[in-house]
C-alpha cells in the first residue's frame, strides 16, 4: 500500500442517484439522531457502488448528507482500501490475493495473466474496462489462489481459468463466481470426507430434551398481555 | 635567490620535487598564474594504479593559486587537463582568487574595524512612522 | 479516596484519574507525546508506558489507563526504561534528524526525550519517510516529514477550537495530518497548534527561521488585543519582540492565546512613532521635545479648559490614563472620556455594571447563557473558547441575541435586536441554577446603549441571573484600557462632553488623544495632539505628536473585562526618542504648571491606588463577591430604543488596534479571512 491521494481528474459534481439515497436512507435511520456519522461507511460504499469510485464531490455529497465535516468523510474515505479513489475498470475491478496460501498456490501466475491481458497494477487498463490490484488476504485461504472480481470470489484458480475469467468479461458475459475447480465452498477435492452420514448432524440421533430457557410459543394477537 | 630555493619549501618546488618532475614528469600545461602541472609518464607501485600528477608554483607555493579547473585535473576528478577540456565557465562564476586570509586583502565584513567601523542596522530596527 | 502507590510511595487521588496522573500527583514524571490534560485521550504515541501492578506483565501506556484502588505503580524499572527506549527508537524511524535547521530545536519534546530514551546511534539502514507539505493558513508552517502522528492538533483543532479542519487521512506508515484539500486553518486560535505540537512539524510561520529559543529574554507580561488580559511571555532579543506565547492562566486564557495577541508581534517594529512632530504650515515636521512640549502647552494653556478634550483609546495602561486625568482635572478639563467606542457604560451605577461578574472560569459553572449584541469568537476568542467547552460538558442553553455569527457551537438564536431583548424583561426566574448574560460592545455602544444596558439589566434581575453567591450579567468589553478607565473615573465630569460629542465638528478645540485611534477624526476641527506608539489614525490627524511606548515597552496595569488588575512588564525599550507614556504627561504637566505629584511610576501607582483601591488588587477578580449590593435596577437609563439590530464593533478580528494594522502577518490574514467569507458568500 501506498500514499492515497484523491485522484488528479476529478469529476464536476456528484448526486445520489433515487435508489442510492433510498438505501442510503435506510442505513441512515438505523442510527439515532444526531449520531449520523455512524453511517459514514455504508454511504461512502453506496456512493461507490454507484460511481464505481469514491470522488472529491462524493465525500462532499456524503459529508453533506450526514451533516459531518468533511474531513473526517476524507479521513475514513483515505483509511480504507476498499474505497477507490481513482477511477476503477468499469467492467471488472480484479483485486487478487497475493498473501501466502494464495502466493505458494500460485497467485503470482494469475497476476502475471492480469499483468499481459490488463497492464500494471493499480493502473487502470488502456480501454478502461479493467483494473487489478494485489490486496491482503481475503480469507478463502483454503481455496487458494482466488481473486475477487467485482462483488464475488473467483476461487481456485488457474492461469487459463484466470485468462478465461478476464475474456468473458471483456467480452460482456458474467463469468460464474465460485471454485474453478469444480468444489461446492471449501470442502475437500471429490467430496466431504467426514460427516458422511446426515445422521451425524440431522438431529436425528440426538435425545430428545427439553431446554430451561427454550422460548414459549409466540403469544397470539390480542391475547392476554 | 639561490639560497632560497635550497632551503625553502615555500618559493616555487624544491629541489627534490623539480628533480623527480623532471625525470618522471610531462608537461601539461600552465594557468593563468603561471604555475605549471606535469603529469607523471609512467605508474609505479605506489602511485594507486594512476599517473601522478604535479604543480609547480610560479613565485610562492600557495596550494589555493591553483584555479577550480586544474584543482580538479591534479587530484584526478578529471580525466583530461583543461588545455585539452576546459571546464564551462558559467555566467555566475567569478575569477579564481587565492585564499586571502592573512593578506591586506582579506575579506572584511561591514562593520568591521578595518573597513570603518561603520555598521548597518541591526535586523531587529525599527520601521519609523513618517507622516506623509 | 482511593490510593495507590506510586514507585513505592502511597498517594490518594480522586477516582476517575489515570495512572499517569497519579503519577504526576506523585511527582513523577512521565514522557507523553500525545496525551495533553486539556484534550481527550488518544493513547497513541505509547511514550508514557508504565509498570503496573496488578495487571499484565507487560508494560501499560499510564496516559489510558484508569487508575485503581490498591494499584502499584512503577515509572523507573528497568522494563519501563527499555520500553520507552523501544518506543522512542519507533518514533525517530521516520523522524528527520534536522534539528539544527528545526525551529522547533531546543524546546522540543521529541529532543528532550531523546535525551533520556534515546539511542545514540540508530539500527535502521532504510530510507526514512517523507511527507509532502501541507498548507495550512499564513501562521502555520508545516514540515510533516517531521510528524509523529500525535494527533494533539486534530484533537485540538475540533475539541477546543471547534473547527473540524484538520484530519489524519491515510493510515499506518502513510498517515498524513492535513486540512481538507489543504485549507487555511478557519481558527482565531490556530497559534495553539504550533504550541501543542510536540515536535517541529507544526510552526510558526511568521517567526520562521528568526529566533533560537535559548537566546530570547523571556518577560511575562499581559496581553492588551482584547479585554481578557490573557498571561503572554513577550520573548525578545534585544531590540526587537519576537515572538509571544501564552502562559498558564486558568482564570483566563488556560494555555491558550489568539492569534491577533500572538502573530500582531511584527506591528510593533512597524509604523513606529519614534519622535515627537508638530504641523507647521499644514505639513507635520520632525521636532525636539521641547519644541512639541511648547506647542502643546502654548495651545492648552490658550484654551478655554471647557475647549479642552481628553480620550483615551483601546491600549492605555492604567498609569498613564491616571497622569491624564490628574493632570486635566487640575486644569479644569471637564470632557474626559476613556469610551472611545461611544459605548454608555458608566461607573455611577456601580461596578459591577460593567464588569464580567461571573468571572471568565465562572462560565464553566453557567448552565444558561445569552450573548446579547455580541460575536465572542471575534471579540474574545477565548471567552468563546470557554463557552465551547461548556457546551461540550452538555445540558447548557445557549442563546444570542444580536448577529448570527458561527460560535463553533450551536446556539438558540433569539432575535437580532432589542426587541428581542425586550421579550425577556418580564420574563420571569429562569429554572437554571448560575444563568449569565453577556452583554457586548455591539449591544451597549450605540446612542441608545444606556436604555438597552437598563433593559438587560431588568431582564437579567426578572430572570434571577443576580443572587447570593452568583452573579450572572456580564459585560463582555473589547478594549483592554477600558475597565481601568472606568474604574478610575476616565468619564466625563458634570457638563462634560462625551468622547463621540468631542470629535463632533466644533466639539472642542484641543483634543488630547491618548492612542486613540479607532474612533472617528473625519470631522473635528480641533487642534489635535496625539501620544500613542504607532502611526494610525489618530498620527495622521494630529497636529502634535507624542511618541510613546508599546505595551511590550512599558510596565503597565491593566484591568481585564472581569476586573482584573493584572501588572504587565517591560520586555524592550520604547523606539527612538519615545517615553513611557507617563512620563510624557510628567514632563508636560511642569511645562502647563500643574506639576503631577509623581515622579516615579511607585509613586504614580501609589497614588492610583490611595484613589482606587481596586487598583492594588493585582490578580483579584471580584466575581460575585458583592451581587448582594448589586443594584440591576439602577443599571443605565430607561429610555426610547430603536429597533437596530445588534452590530458587532469588531469588523476584521485582525485589525482591531494600531498594532495589528501595522503588522503584516495581520493583514495577510485578515486578506485572507476577508477572501474566505467572500467565497462563503458566493
Amino acid at each position: 500500500m501506498s500514499v492515497r491521494r484523491l485522484a488528479k481528474i476529478q469529476p464536476e459534481s456528484f448526486a445520489f442517484s433515487e435508489e442510492t439515497r433510498a438505501t442510503a436512507d435506510w442505513w441512515i435511520s438505523k442510527y439515532p439522531e444526531g449520531r449520523l456519522a455512524s453511517a459514514v461507511i455504508p454511504i461512502l460504499w453506496l456512493a461507490q457502488k454507484q460511481e464505481g469510485w469514491v470522488s472529491e464531490p462524493a465525500i462532499r455529497a456524503v459529508a453533506e448528507l450526514l451533516g459531518m465535516p468533511v474531513i473526517r468523510v476524507f479521513e475514513v474515505a483515505t483509511f480504507y482500501t476498499m474505497f477507490m479513489l481513482e477511477p476503477v475498470g468499469t467492467k471488472a475491478l480484479i483485486q487478487v490475493c497475493g498473501t501466502t496460501p494464495c502466493r505458494l498456490r500460485g497467485a503470482g501466475d494469475i497476476m502475471e495473466v492480469c499483468k499481459t491481458k490488463i497492464g500494471l497494477k493499480d493502473h487502470l487498463s488502456a480501454d478502461g474496462n479493467f483494473t487489478w490490484q494485489e490486496v491482503e488476504c481475503l480469507g478463502a485461504c483454503a481455496n487458494a489462489p482466488m481473486a475477487q472480481i467485482n462483488d464475488y470470489y473467483f476461487e481456485d484458480l488457474t492461469a487459463d481459468s484466470m485468462a478465461q475469467i478476464i475474456d468473458d468479461f471483456a467480452a460482456g458475459k458474467t463469468p460464474k463466481p465460485g471454485s474453478y475447480a469444480g468444489r461446492h465452498s471449501s470442502e475437500p477435492e471429490g467430496g466431504p470426507l467426514t460427516l458422511t452420514d446426515p445422521a451425524l448432524y440431522d438431529g436425528s440421533l440426538a435425545k430428545p430434551v427439553i431446554l430451561p430457557n427454550q422460548p414459549a410459543p409466540e403469544p397470539v394477537e390480542g391475547g392476554a398481555a | 635567490m639561490f639560497i632560497k630555493r635550497i632551503f625553502t619549501w615555500w618559493n616555487g618546488a624544491t629541489f627534490g620535487a623539480l628533480l623527480t618532475i623532471a625525470q618522471r614528469g610531462r608537461y601539461v600545461g600552465e594557468d593563468d598564474f603561471g604555475s605549471k602541472y606535469y603529469e607523471a609518464k609512467t605508474i609505479r607501485d605506489g602511485d594507486a594504479g594512476r599517473r601522478r600528477r604535479w604543480v609547480i608554483y610560479k613565485g610562492y607555493a600557495e596550494p589555493s593559486k591553483v584555479p577550480a579547473e586544474w584543482h580538479g585535473w591534479l587530484h584526478h576528478t578529471f580525466v583530461e587537463p583543461p588545455t585539452v577540456a576546459p571546464l564551462k565557465v558559467r555566467a555566475f562564476e567569478t575569477e579564481h582568487l587565492p585564499n586571502l586570509t592573512g593578506t591586506r586583502f582579506a575579506w572584511r565584513p561591514r562593520g568591521s574595524l578595518t573597513r570603518g567601523g561603520h555598521r548597518p542596522a541591526a535586523t531587529g530596527d525599527y520601521e519609523a512612522w513618517k507622516p506623509e | 479516596m482511593p490510593i495507590a502507590k506510586v514507585n513505592g510511595v502511597e498517594i490518594e487521588f480522586e477516582p476517575g484519574m489515570t495512572v499517569l496522573q497519579v503519577a504526576e500527583l506523585a511527582g513523577e514524571e512521565i514522557p507523553r507525546f500525545c496525551y495533553h490534560e486539556r484534550l481527550s485521550i488518544a493513547g497513541n504515541c505509547r511514550m508514557c508506558l508504565v509498570e503496573v501492578k496488578p495487571g499484565p506483565p507487560k508494560p501499560q501506556a499510564s496516559c489510558a489507563l484508569p487508575a485503581a484502588d490498591k494499584q502499584e505503580i512503577f515509572t523507573n524499572t528497568p522494563m519501563v526504561k527499555k520500553a520507552r527506549e523501544g518506543v522512542m527508537e519507533f518514533l525517530l524511524i521516520n523522524h528527520p534528524l534536522d534539528c539544527p535547521i528545526c525551529d522547533q530545536g531546543g524546546e522540543c519534546d521529541l529532543q528532550d526525550e531523546a535525551m533520556g530514551y534515546g539511542r545514540d546511534d540508530s539500527r535502521y539502514v532504510e530510507n526514512k519517510r517523507a511527507v509532502e507539505e501541507k498548507f495550512m493558513g499564513p501562521l502555520i508552517k508545516t514540515t510533516m516529514t517531521r510528524c509523529i502522528q500525535c494527533t494533539r492538533c486534530v484533537r485540538f483543532a475540533t475539541e477546543i477550537a471547534g473547527v473540524s479542519d484538520l484530519g489524519l487521512i491515510g493510515r499506518g506508515e502513510d498517515a498524513e495530518i492535513t486540512t481538507y484539500l489543504e485549507q487555511a486553518v478557519a481558527s482565531e486560535l490556530s497559534g495553539n497548534l504550533a504550541d501543542i505540537c510536540p515536535v517541529g512539524a507544526l510552526t510558526h510561520k511568521p517567526w520562521a527561521f528568526n529566533y533560537r529559543p535559548w537566546e530570547l529574554k523571556k518577560t511575562e507580561s499581559v496581553d492588551v488585543m482584547d479585554a481578557l488580559g490573557s498571561a503572554i511571555r513577550v520573548d525578545a532579543r534585544g531590540p526587537e519582540v519576537m515572538r509571544i506565547l501564552p502562559r498558564v492562566n486558568e482564570a483566563i486564557n488556560e494555555e491558550w492565546l489568539a492569534d491577533k495577541s500572538r502573530y500582531a508581534v511584527d506591528g510593533l517594529m512597524r509604523q513606529r512613532l519614534d519622535r515627537p512632530y508638530v504641523r507647521v504650515g499644514g505639513k507635520l515636521v520632525e521636532a525636539t521635545w521641547a519644541q512639541a512640549f511648547a506647542a502643546v502647552a502654548g495651545k492648552i494653556k490658550a484654551t478655554a479648559p471647557d475647549r479642552i478634550g481628553v480620550i483615551a483609546g483601546d491600549l492605555s495602561a492604567a498609569e498613564e490614563m491616571k497622569a491624564a486625568l490628574d493632570l486635566f482635572t487640575a486644569l479644569g478639563v471637564k470632557s474626559i472620556d476613556c469610551r472611545q467606542d461611544g459605548s454608555a457604560l458608566h461607573p455611577k451605577w456601580g461596578r459591577e455594571s460593567y464588569l464580567f461578574n461571573s468571572t471568565i472560569q465562572g462560565i464553566e459553572d453557567a448552565d444558561a447563557i445569552m450573548l446579547i449584541g455580541t460575536n465572542p469568537r471575534i471579540e474574545a476568542p477565548l471567552v468563546n473558547a470557554r463557552i465551547r467547552k461548556r457546551w461540550i460538558r452538555g445540558d447548557v442553553l445557549v442563546g444570542v441575541v444580536g448577529e448570527q455569527a458561527d460560535l463553533t457551537f450551536p446556539y438558540t438564536y433569539l432575535g437580532a435586536g432589542v426587541d428581542s431583548l425586550k421579550r425577556f424583561v418580564d420574563h420571569g426566574p429562569i429554572q437554571k441554577e448560575k444563568p449569565i448574560f453577556i452583554l457586548g460592545a455591539g449591544a451597549f455602544a450605540r446612542p441608545d446603549g444606556a436604555a438597552i444596558l437598563a433593559m438587560a439589566a431588568e431582564a437579567a434581575g426578572s430572570m434571577g441571573l443576580v443572587k447570593d453567591g452568583w452573579n450572572g450579567f456580564n459585560v463582555l468589553h473589547t478594549a483592554a484600557s477600558r475597565v481601568g478607565g472606568l474604574d478610575m473615573g476616565f468619564v466625563p465630569a458634570e457638563g462634560g462632553k462625551t468622547a463621540l460629542q468631542m470629535v463632533e465638528k466644533g466639539g472642542a478645540d484641543v483634543l488630547f488623544l491618548l492612542g486613540a485611534d479607532e474612533i472617528d477624526l473625519g470631522q473635528t476641527d480641533a487642534f489635535v495632539i496625539y501620544m500613542g506608539s504607532h502611526g494610525d489614525a489618530g498620527a495622521h490627524r494630529a497636529d502634535v505628536v507624542l511618541p510613546g511606548a508599546a505595551y511590550t515597552e512599558k510596565p503597565g496595569l491593566y484591568v481585564n473585562t472581569e476586573g482584573r488588575t493584572q501588572m504587565a512588564e517591560r520586555a524592550i525599550f520604547p523606539k527612538g526618542e519615545a517615553k513611557e507614556d507617563w512620563t510624557i504627561l510628567r514632563a508636560l504637566s511642569d511645562e502647563l504648571g500643574a506639576r503631577l505629584p509623581y515622579d516615579t511610576i511607585e509613586q504614580l501607582r501609589d497614588k492610583l491606588i490611595t484613589d482606587h483601591p481596586t487598583f492594588g488588587q493585582i490578580d483579584y477578580a471580584p466575581g460575585h463577591a458583592s451581587a448582594a449590593a448589586f443594584d440591576l435596577m439602577a443599571v443605565g437609563e430607561k429610555g426610547e430604543t430603536t429597533d437596530a439590530p445588534f452590530v458587532s464593533p469588531v469588523k476584521d478580528f485582525y485589525l482591531t488596534n494600531p498594532i495589528a494594522r501595522a503588522s503584516r502577518t495581520m493583514a495577510e490574514c485578515s486578506s485572507l479571512h476577508a477572501g474566505a467569507s467572500k467565497m462563503a458568500a458566493e
